[in-house]
């Protein structure tokens, strides 16, 4: 891992709500994920000097932007901190020209004009140099907020939910577009999402935030993959989370019991978790990772298939371009989640080709690599 | 017209003029302050701008005379000093004009000041504006129409001020009678047909003022 470029380390008090986080990032986007009312946005303020946290240490680049313990606290005009505010926070009685130059206003006229006019042109904006934001469409407004914010060519880049007040399609293009604009300009940044497959799609590492903490920090991959407790899971939306109950645990290897099947899972390799036998313990196991086996294929090879287990359709859900199943295991007792056991998602094609509007019994296999251990 | 009345008519214009110019240089600064700033004294300094809004004029203007008269906290002094003293000037006129005005214009420009975003503020600190240039190139530009239609409203006022003027001012003629005490004088004298003339043009003024000001807070928001 690179030198961390960005050392956050805040604790602050509000009424009926803590903020207590630290967290490093490297080069690129960090994202700070988790639900509304976690800090987020807190903490970006308490990184641009805008609210002054109670204790903690703020160092950008090695700048020292704030220390509690040495009474150090960078004012906002002094940190040259780009700021994208969720509503934009266009200044309306200015053009775009003016807004995006704002920032510049210590610089000698030529070189004022020509910078603001290079950051418009390179964000495509030119042609609108003119107009004021109300006349603008939301895509252009956040490209222009983005332009004002990269303008003062920013040791930091700070963006409160960039893209939420864009209608979806828009959101999806722009999403990619400011991937694309944030490793073009190379500026360390932070992104405050809710939205998980936007801070996936703007990550580099990720931040999750709940109740005014950090649950894990990790590159945005690890995160998906290795959730560190039950909690990150399912602030993530991740689907088919369950409980059960160790059997055996080994560095490589945990089984477990689950509604009357034997589960073998893989252990991380890069932090193994070892419960004690009969602990209950979460797992989870993607929908797209369960494979259903068809019955012409003659009797499933346990060598190939493992984690077997038969089931009924009990209700699918069409999204287009894939189908999610809810199936309910031939076993007594009540199902894991509510009238069913398992989500299993499908592409439409695999759908088509199974016939799974006609047939409702299946048998199931997940292989070890794709049961996801949560510890505890 | 007679020339009592065209001098009370050129006065109350001069004595209005100057009270706004006085109201815009305190009202919309303290407006600023009440609407942005948070400090010990903040509730008082509202309810002491506030007040002359519901005190009776006359009692405005008697806080005034103990204020600024001859033997008054301020006045007392200054009279010791210098053998003048405000009352009975036209100086007295503008100072009750003024203070009867300014929770006019600090009510109405603190709205809008208050109504202005704070995320754009926020936005011009971390472009590098001080507080100070972020108040006159972002917040106050954008308060404008509101801070517009409260100086408007703050003319009216000190236009058509009658109490605390005549208990500071007093109704010398020619020195510090303004148009409304002129209508007051005439209808005393039972020179009524020369009061119509002032009541007429003191009437249409105020429509004016008042249809300004609608329009200025349309635009505001």
């Amino acid at each position: 891992m690179t030198a961390a470029r960005l050392d956050v380390s805040i604790r602050t008090t509000l009424p009926g709500f803590t903020l207590d986080v630290a967290w490093t990032a490297g080069d690129g986007v960090a994202v700070l994920f988790g639900p509304s009312g976690a800090g987020k946005t807190l903490t970006l303020q308490c990184l641009a000097g805008l609210i002054r946290p109670e204790r903690g240490r703020i160092v950008v680049d090695g700048r020292v932007f704030f220390d509690s313990a040495t009474g150090t606290d960078l004012r906002p005009q002094e940190r040259r901190v780009g700021y994208v505010f969720q509503g934009y926070a266009l200044f309306p009685h200015l053009t775009v020209l003016d807004n995006v130059a704002f920032g510049l206003r210590d610089r000698p006229r030529a070189e004022r004009s020509g910078r603001a006019t290079t950051v418009i042109e390179r964000l495509g904006l030119g042609g609108l140099e003119g107009r004021y934001p109300r006349e603008l469409s939301g895509g252009q407004r956040q490209r222009v907020a983005l332009a004002r914010a990269l303008a003062i060519d920013p040791a930091l880049l700070l963006l409160d939910e960039p893209l939420s007040a864009l209608d979806r399609p828009t959101r999806e293009s722009l999403r990619d577009e400011l991937r694309a604009v944030l490793t073009d300009w190379g500026t360390a940044a932070v992104v405050v999402t809710h939205d998980f497959t936007e801070a996936y799609r703007l990550a580099d590492r990720i931040v999750v935030y709940r109740e005014g903490r950090v649950i894990q920090s990790a590159p945005r991959s690890e995160l998906l993959w290795q959730p560190a407790s039950e909690s990150v899971a399912r602030i993530m939306g991740t689907r088919n989370v369950l409980h059960g109950t160790v059997l055996k645990a080994t560095p490589d290897r945990i089984q477990l019991r689950w509604r009357g099947q034997t589960l073998e899972a893989v252990n991380s390799p890069s932090r193994a978790y070892l419960p004690a036998p009969s602990s209950p313990i979460a797992f989870f196991i993607r929908p797209e990772y369960v494979r259903l086996i068809r019955k012409d294929r003659g009797a499933p090879d346990p060598n190939h298939h493992m984690n077997l287990m038969s089931g009924t359709v009990v209700s699918q859900t069409d999204f287009g371009a894939t189908w999610t199943l809810a199936i309910r295991l031939d076993e007594p007792g009540e199902p894991a989640q509510g009238a069913y056991d398992l989500e299993v998602e499908v592409p439409r094609l695999v759908h088509e080709i199974l016939e799974l509007d006609r047939d409702r019994r299946w048998q199931l296999s997940i292989h070890r690599g794709s049961i996801h251990v949560l510890p505890a | 017209m007679t020339a009592e009345n065209l001098s009370a008519l050129a006065l109350s214009l001069r004595v209005a003029v100057v009270a706004t110019l006085l109201n815009a240089a305190i009202g919309i600064p303290l407006a600023y302050v009440l609407a942005r700033r948070r400090f010990r004294g903040r509730g008082l300094l509202d309810l002491l701008v506030t007040l002359p809004l519901v005190l009776p004029p006359t009692v405005t203007g008697y806080y005034l005379i103990v204020l600024l008269g001859r033997r008054g906290w301020l006045g007392g002094p200054i009279y010791g000093l210098t053998g003048w003293s405000i009352t009975f000037t036209w100086y007295a006129a503008v100072v009750a004009a003024t203070i009867m005005a300014l929770p006019l214009l600090v009510r109405t420009a603190r709205a809008a000041i208050e109504s202005v975003d704070r995320d754009l503020e926020k936005a011009a600190f971390t472009l590098g504006r001080s507080e100070w240039r972020t108040a006159l190139e972002v917040t106050l530009p954008l308060a404008r129409n509101g801070i517009l239609a409260g100086l408007v409203l703050a003319f009216a006022r000190a236009l058509g001020e009658f109490g605390a003027t005549l208990m500071l001012a007093g109704n010398i003629p020619g020195r510090t009678t303004t148009v409304p005490l002129a209508i007051y004088t005439s209808v005393q004298t039972g020179e009524t047909g020369d009061a119509l003339v002032l009541v007429a043009m003191l009437t249409v003024l105020s429509c004016v003022v008042l249809i300004a000001a609608a329009r200025l807070g349309a635009r505001a928001t």
